[in-house]
């Protein structure tokens, strides 16, 4: 057995290994190169779009093939550049600071003597990055070039307390200013933002609005379509309401035990349950992150586009992994104390879920429960956009069918106006019961 | 007498910051006796009472209750030797949201029925036993309230209730009265006193305070670092002694 030092934390050493030393380097490094990536396609779109526009409009200007490969070395020399001379947003980041041996900031010689090392070390530092037989902390190219990037916290006692400038007078104050300026700029252009067009559009616009002031609901109750074929906006209107309620309840009632299997606190205890903790919390991420509206894609060519149960399996399947997810967490934070008095007095571990887990969650669970539930009342009437079923069903119909009815804009009003009063209506009522008992 | 717990080399090392908690730490608890726990913040008091029932696994050394090996039960064995031995703690560690009575009902989920216990069904008998252990803690009016809406020293009487219910051999107190002011601290360690007098429960307590170990402690053990540095009759606590526990600037302060 080991027998480690006597009492009280003993603390571990600041930089165990030189992977430890490089991690926050290297992430910092591509934090840095990326940003000057980006500043390299903000550029190229800038080129691109005023040759364009003032130069050729016939030939627009391309990126030759010989052009990536200066584009890449450009901006690692770029990124370099910023990490050697100065604190880079990348290592201001990470807590990174670049100074002398001295533990001092590095003279002028030292910058420029640390940039060619550094281009020069990037052909050998995986070799020597391995043989190096130093300590940790000095890799190669700092021991070569008099200078070291350290953590921040490990210069706290170090550094002299220096009058620090204001922001806008440091390099990184200047630069994050320029990025966020250009990335301004850059937005204005990409997103097409022209304030003039809410002056021009507006004779046109007007005339619609008037037809959508006509507001129609003379199909409110009666079908669309004789033949059956589309059915009134109640119909639609039950069917969304039904396809949220379907997937709110049934997704709470899958949601809550496989939320115990992606808690650390139920799960990790044995090889095998932190084996399903992990696969657990992946699904959950992952599906999390795709929108129901693409995964009722698949289920639309699966079980045919227009169907209800088509949306209703994509608000399921969003629903279990969203709250799958929120649940976990609120059983990772429950107040582990009961849970050890219940098992102190010989209780199984089921038990101990049972009668110390459970009446702690119990609350956040219909919390979340009805804050989805307002989630799926909203996506539902817009999931039929990809063929989901619903009263969103109608909506597109009659927007198709602009410029075939005279009354389609009015129609379209109709259906909104009759999701707004649902939608209006149903966060009422989960309001109230969410005051009833929070 | 007889020994109720024997401790044999008991070693801690929480591995997560590598702190040597319990260094070497052997002793024996007599049937029936009322044992002190005392030492600073982080001596390891904690950390001693809970390998006993293994809510914190000890590295090293052995603890034998009652003639059974402690440190290598089996999951079921484990269970059936902590039914014996009740817990209550600093923070009281009730089920905010349960009823009181609920959380009284927990201390007997080592013997009820598992099936039942999953509906929280219980039978007729506990629930009077329950009832029985509230009233004997002088709180049955408040059966019913949540538990959090009592305040700390009855929550901490709950807490005791609880304890009873398992009727236990030995009841191991966590620092129980360092979140109530002393006259209820009295109140609430009188109860183990009674406890430990009338029911032969073996009592095994933490206390900050020199003065109310003094009180109540037959015996006292004292911690420093992890490793025991005073054994023997409150009496025997001298100024010397208490600064060898304490360190060189404690002062002795009364608790009334
Ligand atoms: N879960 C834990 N992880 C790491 N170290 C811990 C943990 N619990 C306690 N310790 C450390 O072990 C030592 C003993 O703690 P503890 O038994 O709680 O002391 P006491 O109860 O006497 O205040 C302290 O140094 C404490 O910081
Ligand atoms: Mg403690």
């Amino acid at each position: 057995m080991r027998t480690p030092k006597k009492s009280k934390y003993v603390k571990p050493r600041p930089i165990r290994d030189r992977f430890d030393a490089i991690r926050p380097r290297f992430f910092a490094f591509m934090l840095d190169w990326m940003i000057w990536g980006y500043i390299a396609y903000a550029v190229m779109y800038f080129l691109q779009r005023y040759w364009w526009r003032y130069v050729d409009f016939y030939n627009p200007l391309k990126l030759p093939a010989w052009g990536w490969p200066v584009v890449i070395l450009g901006t690692l020399e770029m990124a370099l550049l910023t990490h050697a001379f100065t604190q880079s947003p990348g290592m201001a980041a990470f807590r990174l600071r670049l100074v002398g041996t001295d533990l001092q900031d590095p003279t002028w010689a030292m910058r420029i003597h640390r940039f060619l090392r550094m281009n020069l070390m990037l052909l050998v530092q995986p070799v020597l990055f391995f043989q190096s037989k130093r300590g940790p902390e000095r890799l190669m190219h700092d021991s070569a070039a008099t200078g070291i990037v350290i953590p921040i916290a490990l210069l706290k006692d170090v550094i002299p307390t220096k009058k620090p400038r204001p922001w806008f007078l440091t390099y990184r104050g200047i630069f994050i200013v320029l990025l966020l300026a250009m990335t301004f700029w850059l937005g204005w252009l990409v997103s097409k933002m022209a304030p003039s067009k809410l002056v021009s559009g507006w004779s046109y616009a007007s005339r619609i609005w008037g037809e959508l002031f006509d507001i129609r609901l003379n199909y409110l109750f009666a079908d669309v379509n004789t033949k059956g074929l589309l059915f009134s906006i109640s119909y639609y209107m039950a069917e969304t309401i039904f396809m949220a309620l379907f997937a709110t309840a049934l997704g709470t009632l899958l949601a809550f035990p496989l939320s115990f299997l992606a808690a650390r606190n139920i799960m990790g205890f044995s090889p095998l349950g932190w084996g399903i903790y992990l696969i657990m919390r992946f699904l959950f991420n992952a599906i999390r992150s795709i929108e129901s509206l693409l995964i009722a894609v698949i289920f639309a060519v699966w079980v045919g586009f227009g169907n209800p149960f088509a949306g209703s399996l994509a608000l399921l399947i969003h629903t279990v992994a969203a709250l799958g997810k929120l649940f976990s967490e609120q059983v990772e934070s429950v107040d582990p104390g009961p849970l050890e008095a219940i098992a102190a007095s010989g209780a199984r571990r089921w038990q101990v879920v049972i009668y110390g887990v459970i009446p702690q969650i119990i609350p956040s669970y219909l919390a979340f429960t009805l804050y989805r539930w307002d989630i799926n009342i909203r996506m539902a009437t817009v999931i039929a956009l990809v063929g989901g079923g619903g009263i969103g069903t109608l909506l597109f119909y009659w927007k198709n069918e602009v410029g075939r009815y005279a009354d389609a804009w009015g129609q379209v009003a109709g259906v909104v106006v009759a999701i707004i009063a649902v939608v209006w209506v149903m966060d009422y009522i989960s309001g109230r019961i969410r005051e009833k008992i929070g | 007498m007889e020994d109720l717990i024997r401790i044999e080399n008991l070693v801690k090392i929480y591995e997560r910051g590598e702190v040597l908690a319990l260094n070497d730490v052997s002793t024996t608890v007599q049937k029936g006796e009322f044992l002190v726990l005392l030492g600073l913040s982080g001596s390891g008091k904690s950390t001693l009472l809970r390998c006993i029932n293994r809510l914190i696994e000890p590295t090293a050394g052995t603890i034998v209750f009652d003639g059974k090996d402690v440190t290598k039960a089996s999951s079921r064995q484990l269970r059936h030797l902590r039914r014996r031995m009740a817990m209550i703690f600093q923070q009281f560690n009730l089920v905010k949201r349960s009823s009181v009575l609920t959380n009284v009902l927990s201390g007997r989920l080592g013997y009820v029925n598992p099936a039942a216990s999953a509906i929280h069904k219980f039978a007729k008998q506990d629930i009077a036993d329950a009832m029985a252990c509230l009233e004997r803690v002088g709180i049955p009016e408040q059966a019913y309230k949540r538990a959090d809406e009592l305040s700390g020293g009855q929550q901490q009487r709950v807490g005791i209730a609880r304890a009873l219910m398992q009727q236990p051999d030995l009841l191991m107190a966590d620092e129980p009265v360092s979140a109530l002011d002393p006259a209820t601290a009295h109140s609430i360690m009188q109860y183990l006193e009674q406890m430990n007098q009338e029911d032969d429960v073996t009592v095994v307590t933490s206390l900050h305070f020199l003065s109310l170990a003094r009180r109540y402690g037959a015996r006292i053990l004292a911690l420093k670092d992890g490793e025991i540095v005073f054994e023997g009759s409150p009496a025997e606590i001298d100024k010397v002694k208490f600064k060898e526990i304490y360190g060189e600037d404690a002062e002795e302060v009364e608790v009334r």
